[in-house]
C-alpha cells in the first residue's frame, strides 16, 4: 500500500544509496575463505574416517545404520575402568567381540532413585494361578464343554445343511475356573507358559529395588536370543544387581534400509528446496542457496566426523533428523536475505544501482534480523543441551552447530555467492556506476 | 479484517481459554511415547515359507491379529500393533519387565491344533492341525448370525471328515488351540467329510473375525523375524522428561528476557504472544494426540525459539520504516504487510522438511517433525495475528488515535 513512498524516499539516486555498514562483497574471498578453513578439519576427519577399517564412513555410523546391539546397563555397585575388561570378556566369551564399552557418570535423577526393577507386577502374578496346563482341566470344566448346544442355534441348521456344523461355545468352562481369577482377567487369553515370566524376571534383580551407581553403556554386534539376559545374569553375578536402562537391537538389513532411507530424505530435501526457490525466486538464487546448504551439512558432518574419531561420537536417525532441520532453517535464513535482495532489486534495479550493491545493502538491512533469528533458536537450544536429557545432547549439538554454521552462509556465503555470480552475468550496471562505498 | 481487532481479541481469548481448558483437563492423558514411559517397541519381519511364498496383505492381517492376541496375553495395558510396510509389524509394548521374554513369544510361528477330550476329560491330539487347512473366511447366515467359514484340503478333509464322524454322534466338543492355547471349543453336531464347514454360535462381528484370523494364521504360518527392539527402562524415561521439561521452561525464560532486553514494548508484546503460542501448541498436540517423545519434545522447544522469528522480522521491518520517516503506528502496519513474504516463504520451507521427515523417518523422527510443523503453522497464526491485536489493544488503550505519532511511547 505504500511502495511508492518508500521508493520516493529512499531512491534518492544511485550514488546516494547507502547500503550499510558491512561491505560484504567487498570482503567476499575473505568470507568464503574463512568457511573454507572452517571446513577443512571436518574434511580431513572425514577422510579418515573412510579410510579407517573400523569406520569405513565419513562418520562413526550407530547401530541404527550399521545394525547391532546398544546396551545401557545400571550397575548397583560402582564399576571402574578395570572392570571393563572383565566385562568385555563375557562378551567375547558368547562371540560378541569387539564390544565398545564405556563408564559414563551417572546421571541426574538416576542414581538418587531407588526403582523398582524386575520384581513381578500385580498382574503377572495374579495371573499365575490363573494358568493351568490346558491338559488338566477339572471335572467340572469337561462336564460343561459338552453340554449341547441351545435349541436356538440347531434351528436355524436348516438352510446350511449341506455344510457340516461346529457350534462355537465360550472358552471359559473349558479352562478350570480357579477362584482368584479377576474379572478382568476373565476373558483374556490365557498363557499357557506362566513359569517364563518370573523366573525372567528375576534375571534382572528380583530383589525389588534397585540403585544405580554407574552407568555402563556397550556397542555390540546384534545380540542374538536370549544372550542378553545371560550376559546380563553373568555379569550380576559377579557385580551385583544391574538395571536394564535402555536396550536398542537392530538387524544389519534393516539398518542399511534406514541408512538408504536417510540419504534419500537429505537428497530430496535439497531437490525440493531447490525446487521451492527456483519457482519462488530463480534459478541463479536456488543454485546459490542450495551451495550454503552444502557448505552446512558438509561442515556439520565434519564436525561430527571429528567427534567420531576423537570421542567416539556415533551418528543415529536423529542426527540426519538433526541435518535436515538444519537444512530448513539455514535455507530459511537464507531466504529473508533474498526476500530482501528481490524486494530491492525491483526498487532499485531502474536507478541503475549495482546488483552488487543491493545485495550489500540487503544483508545489512537483514542482518540484526538473522543474529536475533538465531540467537533465539540457539538460546533454546542451549537450555535444552545443558539442562535436558543426556539421550538427545549429540542431537541438540548437531543442531546447535548446524544454526551457527546456516547463520553463517546465509549472510556471508549465500548471498556473496549469488552476487559474484550477477556481477559475471550481467556487467553492465555494475560498471557504469561508481562504487562508491 | 484487522480494523476489526477486537473481534481478533475475543477469538484469541476464547483460543486460550479452550487450551487452558483442554491442557488442564486432559494433562494426565498426555501419550508418552516409549523412550519417556519405557517399554519395548519391536518391528517385526514376515518371511515367507515353503507354505506360504508370499506375504499378501491377507497374511499380514491375519499376523497382525495374532500379534495382537499374543501382545494381549503379554497382560499389559496399553500396547499398539501396527502395519509398516508389505512385510512388517511394529508392536509397542509399555511397561515389560521381560522384553526378552515378550520377544520369544511374538516371534516363534503360530501353531494351531485341534483337540478332543479323552476319557479323563483331557485334552488329546488328534493329528489335525493348521496344516490341514487352506482358508478361512468371515460370513453370516440367512438371520443375520455372524460364522465362520472354512475349508481344509483333500489330506485334511479325510482326517476331520474322520475326526468329526467320531465327535458328532455324542456333540463331543472340538477343541481349537492357537499356540497352545485354547482359542474355542465348538460342539460338533455332524460330520464334516466334504472338506468345508462352517462353525456358529453366538458370534459378534469381532469374536467372528478373530476366530478367521486365527484359522489363518494357523493355515498360513510365515516366518517372523524381529528386525529391531528398543527397550528403554522406565528410570530412563522418567529422569528425561523432567529434564527436557526443565530445560524447556529455561529456554522460554531465555527467549522472553531476550525479546523484552531488545525490543522492550514490542518485545514484551511478542513475549505474551509466544506464551499463547506455547499454550496452544501444547493444546493442539494434545488434540491431535501427539506421542510426546525426546525428540518431539525438542522440537517443540526448538519451535519456540523459532517462533518469534516472524516478530523479529516484522519489528526489524518497523524500525527501517521508522528510520524512513513514517509514523510509530504506520510503521508497524508497515512492517507486518513487508515482513509477510519472508515469513511465509522461509516457514514453507521448513514444513518441506517437516514433510520428508515424516515420510521417511521412523518412530521418534515422525514425532519430531510433527511437532516441529505443529509448532511452524501456530507460529505464523501467534506472531502475526496475535502480535497484531496486542498492538492494538495497547495503542486502543493508550487512547490516542492510530495515526498519531508516538501513540506507543518507546514501543519501537
Amino acid at each position: 500500500m505504500s511502495k511508492t513512498q518508500t521508493v520516493q524516499n529512499a531512491g534518492a539516486g544511485a550514488a546516494n544509496v547507502k547500503d550499510g555498514p558491512l561491505d560484504v562483497f567487498k570482503y567476499r574471498w575473505l568470507f568464503l575463505g574463512i568457511s573454507l578453513v572452517f571446513l577443512l578439519p571436518g574434511l580431513f576427519f572425514i577422510i579418515q574416517n573412510i579410510l579407517n577399517p573400523d569406520i569405513q564412513a565419513p562418520v562413526r555410523l550407530g547401530i541404527d545404520f550399521r545394525g547391532g546391539t546398544l546396551l545401557e546397563y545400571g550397575f548397583s555397585k560402582p564399576v571402574v575402568q578395570a572392570d571393563v575388561n572383565n566385562i568385555r570378556a563375557v562378551f567375547d566369551q558368547r562371540g560378541y567381540t569387539g564390544s565398545v564399552i564405556q563408564i559414563q557418570e551417572p546421571r541426574a535423577g538416576i542414581n538418587k532413585q531407588a526403582v523398582e526393577i524386575g520384581a513381578p507386577s500385580k498382574s503377572a502374578s495374579s495371573a499365575t494361578p490363573n494358568v493351568e496346563p490346558p491338559a488338566q482341566p477339572s471335572a467340572q470344566g469337561s462336564q460343561q464343554t459338552p453340554a449341547p448346544a441351545s435349541p436356538e442355534s440347531t434351528k436355524t441348521e436348516g438352510p446350511l445343511a449341506s455344510k457340516g456344523v461346529m457350534q462355537s461355545q465360550p472358552v471359559k468352562p473349558v479352562t478350570p475356573a480357579n477362584p482368584p481369577i479377576p474379572a478382568s482377567n476373565a476373558n483374556k487369553p490365557e498363557i499357557s507358559t506362566p513359569a517364563a515370566v518370573s523366573t525372567t524376571g528375576e534375571s534382572t534383580g528380583a530383589s525389588g529395588n534397585a540403585k544405580v551407581a554407574t552407568i555402563v553403556s556397550i556397542r555390540s554386534k546384534q545380540l542374538q536370543g536370549q544372550d542378553e539376559v545371560t550376559i546380563r545374569q553373568e555379569l550380576s553375578a559377579r557385580y551385583g544387581t544391574i538395571t536394564l536402562l535402555q536396550k536398542n537391537s537392530i538387524g544389519p538389513a534393516l539398518a542399511k534400509e534406514l541408512l538408504t532411507n536417510a540419504l534419500l530424505a537429505l537428497l530430496m530435501a535439497y531437490l525440493l528446496i531447490v525446487g521451492y526457490l527456483t519457482f519462488r525466486f530463480q534459478f541463479d538464487f536456488a543454485v546459490c542457496a542450495m551451495v550454503a546448504l552444502v557448505h552446512d551439512t558438509l561442515f556439520l558432518i565434519g564436525m561430527f566426523a571429528m567427534f567420531g574419531a576423537l570421542f567416539h561420537t556415533e551418528v543415529d536417525s536423529l542426527f540426519i533428523t538433526a541435518v535436515l532441520t538444519v537444512v530448513g532453517f539455514s535455507v530459511h535464513d537464507t531466504i529473508v536475505v533474498f526476500d530482501r535482495i528481490r524486494e530491492n532489486n525491483r526498487i532499485y534495479f531502474t536507478k541503475k544501482v549495482p546488483f552488487v550493491k543491493i545485495v550489500n545493502m540487503s544483508i545489512n538491512q537483514t542482518l540484526a534480523r538473522s543474529i536475533n533469528t538465531s540467537l533465539t533458536a540457539l538460546l533454546t537450544m542451549l537450555a535444552l543441551y545443558f539442562f535436558g536429557g543426556e539421550t538427545t545432547k549429540d542431537f541438540v549439538l548437531a543442531i546447535i552447530i548446524g544454526i551457527a554454521a546456516g547463520t553463517y552462509s546465509s549472510i556471508f556465503n549465500a548471498s556473496v555467492l549469488l552476487a559474484m555470480w550477477r556481477n559475471r552475468n550481467m556487467p553492465a550496471p555494475a560498471m557504469t556506476t561508481p562504487a562508491t562505498v | 479484517m484487522f480494523k476489526n481487532f477486537k473481534v481478533n481479541l475475543l477469538v484469541i481469548v476464547a483460543l486460550v481459554m479452550a487450551a487452558l481448558f483442554t491442557v488442564v483437563k486432559d494433562h494426565d492423558k498426555i501419550h508418552l511415547g516409549l523412550d519417556l514411559k519405557g517399554g519395548t517397541r519391536l518391528t517385526l519381519e514376515a518371511e515367507p515359507t515353503p507354505d506360504v511364498p508370499q506375504v499378501t496383505p491377507a497374511v499380514m492381517e491375519s499376523l497382525q491379529s495374532v500379534i495382537e492376541r499374543r501382545v494381549n496375553s503379554l497382560g499389559v495395558g496399553e500396547s499398539v500393533v501396527q502395519r509398516a510396510g508389505q512385510n512388517r509389524l511394529i508392536v509397542e509394548i509399555p511397561g515389560v519387565k521381560d522384553p526378552d521374554e515378550a520377544k520369544r513369544r511374538l516371534g516363534r510361528v503360530g501353531k494351531l491344533e485341534f483337540k478332543k477330550l479323552n476319557a479323563q476329560g483331557q485334552w488329546i491330539n488328534t493329528g489335525v492341525s493348521g496344516k490341514d487347512f487352506t482358508k478361512a473366511d468371515l460370513s453370516t447366515k440367512q438371520s443375520g448370525e455372524w460364522i465362520v467359514q472354512f475349508a481344509l484340503n483333500s489330506e485334511g478333509a479325510q482326517k476331520f471328515g474322520k475326526l468329526t464322524s467320531e465327535l458328532a454322534p455324542t456333540h463331543a466338543p472340538l477343541g481349537i488351540f492357537f499356540d497352545d492355547q485354547q482359542v474355542s471349543a465348538p460342539v460338533v453336531n455332524e460330520p464334516i467329510l466334504d472338506g468345508s464347514g462352517i462353525i456358529e454360535g453366538k458370534f459378534t462381528r469381532e469374536s467372528a473375525k478373530d476366530l478367521v484370523d486365527t484359522l489363518n494364521a494357523g493355515a498360513l504360518p510365515v516366518d517372523i523375524n524381529v528386525i529391531e527392539e528398543n527397550t528403554v527402562g522406565p528410570l530412563l524415561g522418567q529422569s528425561s522428561i523432567k529434564q527436557s521439561l526443565f530445560a524447556g521452561l529455561i529456554g522460554l525464560g531465555m527467549v522472553l528476557v531476550f525479546m523484552i532486553a531488545y525490543y522492550r514494548l514490542m518485545g514484551l508484546v511478542a513475549g505474551m504472544a509466544l506464551l499463547v503460542y506455547t499454550l496452544l501448541t501444547f493444546a493442539v498436540f494434545m488434540l491431535v494426540g501427539v506421542t510426546f517423545t525426546l525428540a518431539g519434545i525438542a522440537g517443540f522447544i526448538l519451535s519456540i525459539g523459532m517462533a518469534v522469528d516472524a516478530n523479529i522480522l516484522i519489528f526489524e521491518r518497523t524500525k527501517e520504516e521508522l528510520k524512513a520517516g513514517r509514523s510509530k503506528w504506520k510503521a508497524i502496519e508497515v512492517g507486518f504487510d513487508r515482513a509477510f513474504p519472508s515469513i511465509f516463504d522461509s516457514n514453507t520451507t521448513t514444513l518441506i522438511t517437516c514433510l520428508l521427515l515424516w515420510v521417511m523417518g521412523t518412530g521418534s523422527v515422525k514425532g519430531f517433525a510433527l511437532t516441529l510443523a505443529i509448532g511452524v503453522a501456530l507460529s505464523m497464526f501467534s506472531a502475526i495475528t496475535v502480535t497484531r491485536t496486542f498492538l492494538h489493544m495497547i495503542n486502543n488503550a493508550s487512547g490516542q488515535s492510530l495515526s498519531t505519532p508516538g501513540a506507543l511511547g518507546e514501543a519501537v
